[in-house]
């Protein structure tokens, strides 16, 4: 198991130094002098030839782009990303704040999505072809369908407006979350439970669950057994819904002028406020590997046949 | 292993709680009932950012309300602000200031001729910064003469002096105890004007809030409390104001409407809002790149038949809803010294045609397209892909310039790269917008000699050499009637030569609650005096 382990961060970091590489080139092939989109994110009217040499010094960007690249990955790895060209702020103390209230929310939602998931997998399953397991995919069908900025835009107007329950939009109070969280169950939930519906049926017809009947284990025990070895989907879902929800947000954090990583992310290249850009690129990609391999390694833990297929 | 699956999901659960826990319940003051009637929350697609009001990543209508300059733009002319009065020198070389001396900063510290001294030298320590605002390359000195008393030197006479002092920015005053080692440019500690609105509290990418200055100069505002709410999206916007979460919106500074116009009459029919418009704030335009030899923009003919193929009635009606009148010349009447007769071109395709004809671009057999030697006529149109209208705009105007055999390539691009090919001079066509009142028609014009605004829009034409220095003249002559002939001059050959081909008037739109009284604009679009209002007892 540990050798596993070590292979898999040997291999993430791998992945990481590729995709910061890939970032920092695609940024750097703008056709732009960076100086200049440095002043003009800064609001600056008019430049002159004496100014884009100053901040051309003053960033650093004079240099050759290896040159930066590694210096700019040696201050990643202490957590230093630069100075946002927009607010001269450290771009961490904008983007922690912002990743870490898009975290809460994904958290929040993810949570929300693993439970509606697995109790309407489970009542499908057990349900299966009756009347509750084919209205409850046809609803859940309807409602992924739907596009979520409008979903969100009518939730909003019926339960904040119409009814006056709860509030449009910021991030005051816990009553801030329902609405959001609610959406992003609503995008994510209905495509999740299928997964846990299927791999239910796909366990509910093994051998062991007939030889389990057949040697006279209770219902209530055949049933555990069934859960406990579909909870493996369950478990991948959750791992993998996080960086999915961290990374597209982007809408109901604009709808819900929510302060998080999606807007800022928008902001950010809306006004080509590159070092912000290259940090959440990055952030996003840590947050994918990392997910991923803990995903990958309960899964290994659970199941010891997947160890030896790295 | 299902124990310790149900263990680690419980852990994360209540993980989840102590994180929501921990997420700062503040009591927003929009969200108590009793002051919501009394107080205004504005809906704002960005934070209010960096507040130094040296540097310019803040939110203008928010430091407008912050920080004050010397003198203000208003539709009369020149009035007095932090400085009474004022007096310029016979060759127009310094201009002494006697300032107030009731004004104290936000933090307590006295507004007086030291202060202003600091603001001003600082501001031109970091000049390069301010190359847009001409005054900054001609301040050769700021002298204390007494406490409230302050002179500036210029190194020659600069007509718009008073103009660009009174603008938002860089010419206002922070306390000096807020600058970092003596300086603004690389930050500020704190962000203490002398203005109606004192910033107290400010949580990034959610709101910022100014209660009233209990000790403004000029009487505590009525309004106790102004709230600037960041709402991104649009509909957002609109529920919010329906809800009465935000009950203030008003047109952003890009000139882009948060809340569309149907929205709007919406809000205005459940009687709780009011629309306030403001005159003519700028003019949206087509510029047209002179100096490209090899494009037909470089023609005059050319120009000139585009200004006839736009038809400015149907774009103003139809695209704007009627928010925005259509412009026939550059700038509008209300322009200080821009009312002077100018030959008006409606919207007259015939004519175009005709035009075209007499200048030689005769229609291909067959294609419909003209021709003059062999070179097509056919130039690029570049608009701003995040404008709502820029882009209709422009096929509306692309297909009437096809019926005469005129072809327009468009491309939508962002707002920078748009600014980056005015300043490069890669561009056939690209819309624009003129600055705005107090900017207008001074800074604009000054514009046409600048690489990073309209010097290549300008260079082309015969008179081209004339018309700068004619501009140069304007800048430092100190004769009222002399200046006025030589704008009429300079307007005249801007508007001859078809360089700037005017579409229509934008405006501030301000949707408030109906019980607002006093909601009156600025000289620029940038601002809104809250100052002024007051609801309804």
């Amino acid at each position: 198991m540990s050798i596993y382990i070590v292979k898999r961060m040997v291999l993430a970091f791998l992945l990481l130094i590729i995709i910061s590489l890939i970032t920092f080139a695609f940024i750097n092939l703008s056709p732009l002098n960076p100086a200049v989109v440095v002043l003009q994110a800064q609001g600056i009217p008019d430049t002159t030839e004496e100014l884009i040499r100053q901040t051309e010094q003053q960033f650093g960007l004079d240099r050759p782009f290896f040159v930066r690249y590694l210096d700019w990955g040696m201050a990643c790895l202490q957590l230093d990303f630069g100075h946002s060209y927009v607010t001269n702020q450290p771009v961490w103390s904008t983007l922690g704040p912002a990743f870490v209230n898009t975290f809460k929310l994904t958290l929040v939602s993810s949570i929300a999505i693993m439970i509606v998931s697995v109790v309407l997998g489970v009542i499908c399953a057990l349900q299966v072809g009756k009347k509750v397991d084919k209205t409850v995919r046809g609803i859940a069908f309807i409602l992924t369908a739907m596009p979520s900025y409008w979903l969100a835009a009518l939730m909003i107007w019926y339960f904040s407006v119409k009814l006056d329950w709860l509030p449009t939009s910021g991030m005051d109070s816990y009553r801030s979350y329902i609405l959001p969280v609610l959406i992003i169950t609503i995008s994510y939930a209905g495509i999740y439970f299928r997964n846990v519906r299927s791999s239910m049926l796909s366990n509910m017809n093994k051998d062991y669950v007939l030889y389990g009947r057949a040697s006279g284990l209770k219902e209530s025990v055949v049933m555990m057994h069934i859960l406990r070895n579909s909870l493996q989907v369950a478990i991948s879902i959750f791992c993998m819904a996080i960086p999915i929800i961290l990374g597209s947000t982007v809408v109901i954090e604009n709808v819900f002028a929510w302060p998080g990583l999606g807007s800022l992310s928008i902001r950010a290249i809306l006004s080509r406020d590159f070092p912000v850009i290259q940090a959440y690129v990055l952030i996003l990609a840590i947050s994918f590997v990392i997910f991923n391999a803990i995903s990958d390694m309960i899964n290994a833990a659970m199941n010891p046949r997947l160890r030896n297929g790295l | 292993m299902f124990i310790t699956t149900f263990k680690s999901i419980t852990i994360l659960m209540v993980l989840t709680v102590i994180l929501t826990a921990c997420n700062p319940a503040k009591d927003q003051p929009n969200n108590q009932a009793e002051t919501a009637t009394k107080n205004i929350t504005y809906a704002t697609a960005k934070d209010i950012n960096d507040m130094n009001p040296h540097l310019y990543a803040g939110s203008m209508p928010a430091q407008g309300i912050v920080y004050e300059s010397l003198v203000e733009n208003t539709a009369e002319g020149i009035k007095p602000l932090l400085a009474e009065s004022w007096d310029v020198s016979p060759d127009g070389k310094t201009y002494t200031f006697h300032l107030r001396k009731d004004v104290k900063f936000h933090d307590g510290e006295p507004f007086n001729a030291e202060a202003v001294k600091q603001n001003i030298e600082a501001v031109q320590r970091n000049s390069e910064k301010h190359a847009w605002i001409k005054l900054s390359t001609k301040i050769k000195a700021c002298r204390v003469v007494d406490e409230y008393t302050v002179e500036l030197v210029l190194a020659e006479p600069y007509y718009p002096t008073l103009a660009e002092l009174s603008m938002t920015r860089p010419y206002v005053f922070i306390s000096p105890k807020d600058f970092k080692n003596g300086e603004t440019k690389d930050g500020v500690n704190g962000y203490h004007g002398t203005g109606p609105y004192v910033l107290a509290d400010h949580q990034p990418e959610q709101y910022a809030t100014f209660k009233a200055n209990p000790n403004y100069w000029n009487g505590t505002p009525t309004i106790p409390m102004i709230t600037a709410k960041v709402l991104p999206a649009g509909e957002t916007t609109y529920l919010a104001l329906q809800k009465g979460e935000v009950n203030f919106a008003f047109t952003d500074d890009r000139g882009a409407d948060s809340v569309d116009v149907e929205a709007v009459e919406q809000l205005i029919a459940s009687g709780k809002y009011q629309r306030v418009q403001s005159e003519s704030m700028n003019t949206k335009m087509i510029v047209a790149n002179t100096s490209r030899q090899a494009s037909p923009v470089h023609e005059q003919a050319v120009r000139e038949a585009l200004w006839y193929v736009v038809d400015r009635e149907t774009i103003s009606k139809d695209i704007m809803g009627g928010t925005e009148a259509p412009a026939y010349t550059l700038f509008s009447k209300n322009v200080n010294d821009a009312d002077i007769p100018l030959q008006e071109r409606a919207y007259d395709p015939q004519k175009a045609a005709s035009l075209l004809d007499s200048a030689g671009w005769v229609s291909t057999e067959g294609t419909g397209s003209r021709s003059k030697n062999g070179k097509p006529l056919t130039m690029k149109l570049d608009y701003d892909s995040n404008s709502s209208s820029q882009k209709i705009e422009a096929e509306l105007i692309q297909s009437a310039a096809a019926a005469i055999g005129m072809k327009l390539e468009l491309t939508g691009e962002e707002s920078t790269s748009i600014a980056n090919r005015r300043s490069t001079g890669e561009y056939d066509l690209l819309f624009n917008q003129t600055w705005g009142l107090a900017y207008d028609p001074q800074s604009t014009i000054a514009g046409f000699t600048s690489q990073n605004a309209y010097l290549y829009a300008t260079q082309g034409i015969p008179e081209a050499p004339k018309l700068y220095k004619t501009i140069d003249q304007i800048m430092t002559t100190t004769n009222e009637q002399t200046r006025q002939q030589l704008f009429t001059d300079v307007l005249t050959i801007v508007h001859d030569e078809a360089v700037f081909i005017p579409i229509t008037n934008g405006n501030i739109t301000v949707v408030a609650p109906s019980d607002l009284k006093g909601i009156t604009f600025k000289q620029t679009q940038y601002e809104l005096p809250f100052e002024q209002m007051s609801f309804e007892k």
